[in-house]
């Protein structure tokens, strides 16, 4: 790291685990923070564990999932057993020495552990701690505990997508553990400007849950304001702004307008889909002019917003008719030339592949790592001029960094380090030591 | 000790961004990131064209009547901000900005690209008149590439930043089903969210070398990489995913996690056999025994965690049945407290009777003086014990701020007000 990062200097003693609390410590990490991952094998991070991101020919084991490195790059990781008296005291020294402590356990395991913030404060009256916890520490059910799905449920995310009378489509990843992890990640910067304005450190409950709320503003001020039942005809309405023959309300996509859907293109695909919105009669018109005036469409039916939503049905399938003749990224570049809203619907592989402005912006860029070799990372969304984010060091493996962390900075000798090992305070004497943890021991 | 996180003096605290000052220049791309830092404790200025921001026009409205000042998406993006009026094309409006900058800590804005600096008003000048300044340029596609200029919307973003591509339908629940993009506004707070870190990262590092920076922020992008392990399902295998309904979409198909109840609502189990080691497997049975559903399942059979690996098709068709009898409410309440990460599909209609969302203060009332009424809104995200998140004001109203602004902080004469009024500046 040659360019100042923003985070140089602050030390985060990672204890998260799958996915939202990594998320969030990668993004700190990007920032130039050191970051500390604390494993312990016999309790392995369920991402160590993901099977379908391991790639073909590469023997499966905790260094191995593709998702896993991704996740946590730009970290150093340390095993140790917090659970005896000796790994406690480590922790408790490591604590002593860090900036920031963040985990995403249920409500109790850092009390627990005898880590609560009170003990953690006593060891560093400044220190910030974030847990990320499903419900968060206090209230009446502080102990549920969610993964992506059930917090995407009991948030009301689920229920608001998906075309109306059939199931909730929901979501087809866990978005709250991304956004968990953009929260946590979030909370830990806040408190740390603050602790730079003031010298105080606190304690941030994050619940996982509750942050999904909020990200559905305006169907809660319709039911707190407006007393809007969400269970309605025609709600939530798929792609569309406002499904044909329901009740003309807005249905929190922003203007209710039509056309406003997706469309197949040529090539008929799984991922050969494009979406198309007009914002105004002029677009609208644009879009007319791109399809070749087709008569179906200068039916004065279409003329205005409301024609277009009532007759949204005739409308989708004229437009598809024209859709499905042109390739998705050629028909985005004849609709944006014309003024007219429309982006491909794009798979993983289209984003990586053939997106021209995410190569353009250098997104995906390769990144060195031992056992799975150079692999393209995600990168950072933005740019900063001064002090850049970066994707600069590969996920750890397991265990990877105990012997450099726990003699920089605890100053521990190769003799306890070993003892460590022996004893059950470093490593699981039941379990075979990798032989990358040899050499580190020699 | 209190348990209450609330109680005593934490509440009356400044919040953890008290002190900093924001210039908000934001349209739907942005509001969020500017709410963000407002119920944070920031002093966010939002600064509209005269007339309103056209997100004042985006529904639903209060009673459904249209007016710029009932709409109450605008209202819930734009909570503690003052919000003053200028017009940035006339002659004086950039001035007036300029002096505004000077006071400033950061500038977010979500203007097309190249728009600002045709003002006179890019980084490089509005720097020159404070070098600590750090501005935050949130658009779709950031400052550079062949998409810099293209049009927009949420729906546009979710189809091009992979969401659509991960979600909709197995083809049982709708054949043919199209991609379906989640929720509404998604792209804007996941644009928002990395925004909101590059922000408070410059901070932090201005707090350090003194100095503030510029940031190019892209939507595209910030959608781009949010969706959990679907890059490097690619990256690492060369696989794409299918669509399913209610679940993580995957390379390969995969059992159905969600069911539905008793009362036409629906419950998330998380993953099929998530979790579900014997000792957990017994007490779930029991409990679905004590509504006499739990057919064979208390057997000493499933007492092993192979046969219930072998079992998981039989287990999630008792469990089918077993949902169909038991309202939403009382089964995912139900297995949580067998200890079970279930989730009910609640909507708005069960979200605001939440009594652990009470318990932790979630629901804030926000007064709206001009109406002489108070509204409940959705409230902190996280409780932070010495800094505490609050709304501090309902949404400005068009140019609300004008003058405690531009005349009682920049020193304007109310005349020189009402001349720029006149004039079409303010």
């Amino acid at each position: 790291m040659t360019e100042p990062r923003a985070l140089a200097g602050v030390r985060v003693l990672d204890f998260t685990w799958v996915r939202a609390g990594p998320w969030a410590t990668r993004w700190l990490g990007a920032f130039g923070a050191e970051i500390i991952k604390i494993e312990w094998p016999q309790n392995l991070d369920i991402l160590r564990g993901n099977r379908v991101t391991i790639p073909p020919g590469v023997e499966p084991g905790p260094n191995a999932p593709g998702q896993f490195a991704d996740t946590n790059a730009n970290k150093r990781g340390i095993t140790l057993n917090i659970r005896t008296p000796r790994g406690l005291e480590l922790v408790k020294r490591l604590v002593a020495l860090s900036d920031i402590v963040i985990e995403n356990f249920s409500s109790r395991v850092m009390q627990n552990w005898g880590l609560g913030y009170e003990v953690m404060r006593e060891l560093r009256p400044d220190i910030i701690y974030v847990s990320m916890a499903g419900f968060g520490h206090t209230g009446r059910h502080h102990s549920y505990t969610t993964m992506g799905p059930s917090a995407q449920a009991i948030s009301g995310m689920t229920f608001l997508s998906g075309l109306p009378g059939k199931p909730p489509a929901g979501w087809g990843w866990s978005y709250l553990d991304d956004t968990g992890g953009m929260f946590g990640a979030m909370c830990t910067l806040t408190a740390l400007r603050h602790r730079n304005a003031t010298g105080q450190g606190q304690h941030v409950d994050l619940s996982q849950m509750t942050a999904g709320i909020t990200l559905t503003g305006p169907a809660f001020l319709d039911r707190t304001v407006n007393g809007r039942k969400a269970r309605r005809e025609g709600y939530p309405p798929g792609n569309r702004s406002v499904w044909p023959g329901a009740p003309l309300v807005n249905n929190y996509r922003g203007p209710s307008v039509a056309p406003h859907n997706a469309y197949r293109t040529r090539g008929g695909g799984y991922n050969d889909w494009c979406v198309i919105a007009c914002f105004s009669d002029q677009e609208w018109r644009s879009l007319v002019e791109l399809m070749g005036r087709p008569a179906w469409a200068v039916d004065t039916t279409f003329d205005s917003v409301l024609g277009r939503i009532e007759h949204q049905e005739e409308l989708d399938e004229g437009i598809e008719r024209w859709t499905q003749t042109l390739e998705k990224y050629a028909l985005t570049q004849t609709c944006q030339a014309a003024g007219v809203r429309a982006m491909p619907v794009q798979s993983p592989e289209d984003r990586v592949e053939h997106d021209p402005q995410l190569r353009a912006r250098g997104l995906y860029r390769e990144l060195e790592h031992p056992v799975l070799g150079r692999r393209k990372v995600q990168g950072p969304p933005f740019k900063l001029s001064r002090s850049p984010a970066a994707i600069h060091r590969p996920a750890p493996l397991i265990g990877q960094h105990t012997r450099e962390v726990l003699q920089e900075l605890l100053d521990l000798s190769l003799e306890e380090i070993r003892e460590g090992y022996a004893d059950g305070t470093l490593w699981p004497p039941s379990m075979p030591v990798y032989p990358y943890l040899q050499e580190a021991l020699q | 000790m209190t348990s209450d996180p609330h109680a005593g003096a934490s509440s009356l605290l400044p919040g953890p961004l008290a002190g900093l000052r924001v210039l908000e220049l934001a349209n739907e791309k942005g509001q969020y990131c500017g709410k963000l830092m407002g119920d944070l404790g920031a002093d966010v200025i939002k600064i509209e064209p005269p007339g309103g921001e056209r997100t004042r026009i985006v529904g639903p409205f209060l009673n459904d009547l249209p007016h710029p000042e009932r709409s109450l998406s605008f209202w819930h993006y734009n909570t503690s901000k003052r919000g003053i009026t200028l017009n940035l094309r006339s002659v004086e409006g950039p001035h007036l900005f300029q002096r505004l900058v000077a006071t400033a800590d950061i500038l977010l804005e979500s203007y097309s690209p190249g728009y600002l600096p045709s003002l006179g008003l890019g980084y490089e000048e509005l720097s020159r008149l404070n070098t600590r300044l750090i501005m935050c340029s949130l658009t779709p596609f950031g400052q550079t590439g062949p998409w810099r200029d293209y049009q927009t919307s949420d729906l546009l973003h979710l189809a091009a930043g992979g969401q659509m591509g991960c979600c909709g339908y197995d083809p049982e629940d709708v054949p043919e089903a199209p991609p379906i993009a989640p929720g509404g506004g998604n792209a804007w707070h996941m644009g928002g969210h990395f925004a909101y870190m590059s922000i408070l990262a410059a901070l932090c590092y201005r707090d350090v070398a003194g100095e503030g920076q510029y940031i190019d922020a892209s939507i595209h992008e910030a959608c781009a990489l949010t969706t959990e392990s679907n890059v490097p399902i690619y990256v690492y295998t060369g696989q794409g995913v299918l669509r399913h309904t209610g679940r993580a979409a995957s390379p390969e198909k995969t059992e159905p996690t969600q069911y539905p109840t008793q009362d036409g609502g629906w419950v998330n189990i998380t993953r099929s056999g998530f979790n579900l080691t014997p000792a957990r497997l017994r007490k779930l049975a029991e409990w679905m025994d004590s509504y006499g559903l739990a057919e064979d399942l208390l057997e000493e059979q499933y007492q092993s965690t192979a046969a219930i690996q072998a079992n998981t098709g039989h287990i999630a068709e008792v469990l089918h049945k077993f949902f169909t009898h038991i309202p939403l409410e009382e089964a995912w309440h139900g297995g949580q407290q067998q200890g079970l990460p279930w989730g009910g599909v609640r909507s708005m209609d069960e979200i605001i009777d939440d009594l652990h969302l009470r318990d932790r203060r979630f629901f804030v009332e926000v007064e709206h003086p001009e109406l002489g009424r108070r509204f409940i809104y959705p409230g902190a995200p996280a409780i932070y014990s010495g800094s505490p998140w609050r709304i501090s004001r309902r949404a400005p109203l068009i140019g609300e701020h004008n003058q405690e602004i531009l005349c009682g902080e920049l020193g304007l004469h109310q005349q020189e007000l009402a001349l720029l009024a006149e004039a079409g500046v303010i």
